[in-house]
């Protein structure tokens, strides 16, 4: 048992930072659903390097629409910009739902958004009659002054619940995940669980094609192109009617509770299922949920993961120091792996200052073998100057850590978001009993090639 | 009429005359609409005021501390996004102690709700004068407005003034928070008054020469710079300063010095240029030197202008007999292929001219995201016939292009990159290159062969299960992709959102 030293930032400055304002997270949340489309309703930056930053993790397309505010719309309002941007978007796009999501600058300007988006809709119904009641149109306040793009994430998945679910009718046998703001690799890993213990999950929301989608074509729906896959505006109607509601992400339990309160749909929050422990705790709460066994084949799948620990961990990575950096839940899911696997998660660094974030760590500080230095409300500064001070063996975070990894000759083990200067992160798991899999495989090889390498003998068998 | 009105924009009938077809039996000075406003909603690719700033004009500076007065959105944004990268030398032989300092830190004020409230200046201080003490080794602190900062009407002005005395570095304040102008283009003249304002005439170059130029609108993008500069090295111009590729602040503050200016990026760098010449008598020429052809007649230009001809003609003459025995072989294969440029502004009229003439290729449509007036004038002399000429393209636009014109490869960014497969055609990054450098005679060479494995990647052979192969395909061989035989991409058009069921599937 060890102990964890928070460490908090002790300038006002932020120096090249781990997190991103609201808006990011609310446009994530919009673009798992099916003909969803996310309108920020603010500056032209505030939609394009979002989609810049979407495109060039998942290497997809990634449409968000902008209502192009301007200094006109400073000193009057951004009413008509707003009013216009659902009518056109409506018009042309033929959405099933569009999010339209504040930025600082409508926040600030004190547009009235919510009064707004029922205007627009009056306009429509006059316009186009009947068809306009077709367009679902949620308005989600994400002022980017306030927390940072989990808040948003939450506020997205939570306004979309608030404004779409209908009371409970009759259940269906579901039950709901927000699974946080995670890769389509990971999404599909859940899915694959719940379908071995024989469950539905209404994911909210499933990124899992929208932002991992065939080149095929003949299948693919055009002018305008929307993304295979994403969860209907009809299953999030349904979710009062779900078995429960899981957030695997500690941030984004709103939608959970709010739901638990006005429906009595039960809910858990966090922990995200990376690593065995956090995995088990995730099964049990759906065997729990849905009163289910826990089918043979998933066990067999632990199995394997349990068994490669027991063949590299011992061997390849005891004792040996990891930085794990990005967001808190990921981090502590990964820290909490990692002392799994018989390493010490010696610094851990993440941008939000929160306070489960603080407890997550002392529980791995409990787990591990070693002391944590645990960098709270910080950025990749600090984590730089504090690997300089005390070196470690490995790092794993996003790829905008990758020259503190260079300059300082540590392996980065590529993991969260963004990962742009590698291919096919976006596609594999973390999560899941197949995402410790892939984990430790990608762990072990780089700890085989950067440390044993030089003496290959060692590698023979 | 030479203007077209898109199927997909019959909804926003003010698209019309942003799209222009060329047609030379019109003579009508007529040019596309363009610098305006970007209908709300519309699907726009275009970016914000701030991005031209930070992110083309004064990103590429090598010994700058850059200090972003946002909340941590814009300054997360703000980093390693543009490939601009830098060398440590600086101008009096030393070497700036950090590599690549520019694309390693970016610096904000993380503002919160309080800020807002109670104004940012107070945190900006604090954070300019910790920037400071954090980086000693940057030789000035830019710092920059956005759109919370413009909104709450923080002076920053006034900060940067006191604390360039109180720091003893120059510290530049940029306002061009993002809602200012309807494109980045606000931020590139911005950056470029500012800079003029602030620095150029403050100080002395250590030495000068009788050939010494700026080079204006160059900012290294994945080494561009270092492609040129040996061009006019070897001429025998000296580069006295760069505005900004692999530039150091210095070089900004003495560019009054020069005896030429040069000017590369005529759409984000003309003002500066234009400024130094008005109020210092410094000249300037515009240059462009992408593609063989116009890159030696620009090198002739410049060699004219010195005196120094032969040295041009020796430049070119070594570039071009390397160039092109190796350019034969794409000329073959890529000759009547169709391309869309859509660029951010002048590659529009850089680009596609080369292609036509070096690579027998056809230039079908070109677009940009901010290109003004003057700039669509040149495109317009460029292209040829019936070529479609529009302004600030949406998405939607992009496919009904892609439907109607059927380019074989787009030249574009990455937003559009990815679409562009999913319709089924490659796609080459030209902001930022793929494997570029892009500029010269060695830069066309890099560009062409991107261009070739992009259309000639096998990939485009298997868009579709095919229940049997034909034996002649097999004899072809993968690499002799016959584009006209490539799978026609028919889309599923769903004119109703009703034709769903629930499981989300088109019915």
């Amino acid at each position: 048992m060890s102990h964890a030293n928070i460490i908090k930032r002790d300038r006002n400055v932020v120096i090249n930072p781990l997190v991103t304002c609201q808006p990011l997270g609310a446009m994530f949340a919009v673009a798992g659903i099916k003909r969803g489309l996310p309108l920020v309703h603010g500056s032209q930056g505030c939609s394009t390097f979002v989609r810049y930053s979407f495109s060039r993790h998942f290497r997809e397309p990634s449409e968000i629409a902008v209502t192009s505010l301007h200094e006109d719309a400073a000193v009057f309002g951004g009413r008509r910009n707003l009013l216009s941007g659902i009518g056109n978007l409506t018009a042309r796009f033929k959405p099933d739902l569009i999010g339209v999501i504040s930025t600082c600058s409508s926040e600030i300007i004190g547009d009235d958004v919510e009064g707004f988006v029922k205007v627009a809709k009056d306009e429509m119904r006059e316009k186009i009659g009947e068809k306009a009641d077709k367009v679902e149109v949620v308005s989600i306040s994400t002022p980017s002054f306030v927390e940072d793009h989990f808040r948003g994430y939450d506020n997205g998945i939570k306004a979309l619940v608030d404004n779409l679910s209908c009371d409970p009718t009759e259940s269906n046998e579901k039950v709901n995940i927000i699974p946080g703001i995670v890769n389509p690799g990971d999404i599909r890993e859940i899915k694959h669980i719940m379908g071995l213990m024989d469950t539905d999950g209404i994911i909210l929301t499933d990124t899992s094609d929208t932002f991992d989608s065939p080149l095929r074509p003949s299948a693919t729906q055009l002018k305008p192109f929307y993304p295979k896959g994403g969860t209907t505006v009809d299953e999030i109607r349904d979710v009062s009617n779900s078995l429960g509601t899981m957030s695997l992400c500690k941030y984004a339990g709103s939608a959970a509770t709010s739901m638990e309160k006005k429906y009595n749909v039960p809910s858990t929050v966090g922990p995200i299922p990376i690593g065995v422990q956090n995995t088990d705790e995730f099964v049990r709460r759906l065997k729990k949920f849905t009163d289910s066994e826990v089918s043979d084949e998933l066990l067999d799948e632990r199995g394997l993961l349990v068994d490669s620990m027991a063949d590299l961990s011992s061997r390849y990575l005891f004792g040996r120091k990891v930085a794990v950096y990005g967001d808190p839940d990921m981090v502590a899911g990964i820290a909490r792996f990692v002392c799994e696997l018989g390493m010490e998660p010696s610094v851990v660094c993440t941008g939000s200052t929160s306070k489960d974030f603080v407890e997550d760590m002392k529980q791995v500080a409990r787990e591990s073998d070693g002391p944590v230095e645990v960098l709270l409300g910080q950025d990749l500064r600090a984590l730089e100057l504090k690997i300089k001070e005390d070196p470690l063996d490995l790092m794993i975070g996003n790829s905008d850590g990758r020259l503190i990894a260079q300059d300082n000759e540590i392996p980065l083990i590529r993991a969260g978001f963004p990962v742009y200067d590698r291919a096919g992160y976006h596609r594999r798991p973390i999560v899941g009993y197949n995402g410790g899999i892939n984990l430790i495989d990608r762990i072990t090889n780089t700890i085989m090639e950067k440390y044993y390498d030089k003496t290959h003998w060692k590698l023979q068998q | 009429m030479p203007y077209k009105l898109f199927e997909v924009d019959k909804e926003i009938p003010e698209r019309e005359k942003h799209i222009y077809v060329k047609d030379s039996r019109d003579p009508s000075e007529e040019i596309p609409a363009c610098n305006s406003k970007t209908i709300p909603g519309c699907m726009t690719e275009r970016g914000c005021a701030f991005a031209g700033v930070k992110g083309v004009i004064t990103g590429a500076v090598k010994d700058v501390a850059h200090v972003v007065h946002s909340p941590v959105g814009c300054t997360s944004y703000g980093y390693g996004t543009k490939r601009y990268p830098t060398t440590s030398e600086l101008p009096n032989g030393e070497k700036f102690p950090i590599e690549n300092f520019n694309l390693k830190y970016i610096i904000g004020t993380d503002l919160k709700e309080s800020d807002v409230v109670f104004g940012g200046m107070k945190k900006l201080r604090q954070s300019i004068l910790e920037a400071a003490k954090e980086f000693p080794e940057a030789n000035a602190i830019y710092t920059y407005a956005t759109c919370t900062t413009g909104l709450i009407g923080d002076d920053i002005d006034a900060v940067a003034k006191e604390l360039t005395q109180e720091i003893g570095k120059d510290v530049v304040a940029f306002n061009a928070p993002g809602f200012s102008g309807p494109t980045q283009s606000k931020g590139h003249h911005v950056g470029n008054h500012t800079l003029f304002e602030n620095l150029v005439g403050t100080k002395e170059p250590l030495e000068t020469t009788p050939y010494d130029v700026n080079l204006i609108g160059e900012y290294n993008i994945d080494g561009d710079l270092w492609i040129l500069k040996p061009y006019l090295e070897e001429m025998g111009i000296r580069v006295l300063s760069t505005f900004t590729g692999d530039c150091c602040h210095d070089e900004i503050c003495w560019m009054h010095r020069a005896k030429l200016s040069l000017v590369r990026c005529q759409r984000s760098a003309t003002y500066i240029a234009d400024l130094i010449e008005k109020k210092y008598g410094v000249p300037y020429m515009k240059v462009d030197f992408f593609g063989p052809r116009y890159c030696a007649e620009n090198l002739r230009a410049i060699g004219k202008y010195f005196g120094l001809e032969k040295e041009a003609e020796k430049v070119i003459k070594n570039r071009m007999d390397v160039l092109y025995p190796q350019l034969e072989f794409y000329r073959e294969k890529l000759q009547g292929k169709k391309v869309y440029v859509f660029s951010g502004g002048p590659k529009n009229w850089h680009i596609p001219q080369p292609l036509v003439e070096e690579l027998g290729m056809e230039i079908v449509a070109v677009s940009t995201m901010f290109e003004h007036e003057d700039g669509y004038k040149k495109i317009k002399e460029r292209v040829g016939e019936g070529t479609v000429i529009f302004d600030d393209p949406n998405s939607l636009e992009l496919e009904e292009l892609v439907e109607e014109y059927c380019p074989d490869i787009i030249l574009s960014g990455v937003k559009e990159k990815y679409l562009a497969h999913k319709l089924g055609v490659p796609c080459v990054l030209i902001h930022s290159y793929e494997n570029g450098p892009y500029i010269g005679f060695e830069g066309f060479l890099n560009l062409t062969k991107d261009i070739y494995a992009a259309i000639y990647n096998p990939v485009w052979k298997f868009l579709e299960f095919e229940d049997e192969i034909k034996a002649s395909e097999v004899e072809k061989g993968l690499l002799d992709t016959n584009l006209d035989n490539r799978v026609q991409i028919e889309g599923t058009e769903v004119e109703d959102v009703q034709k769903y069921n629930k499981k989300g599937e088109v019915e």
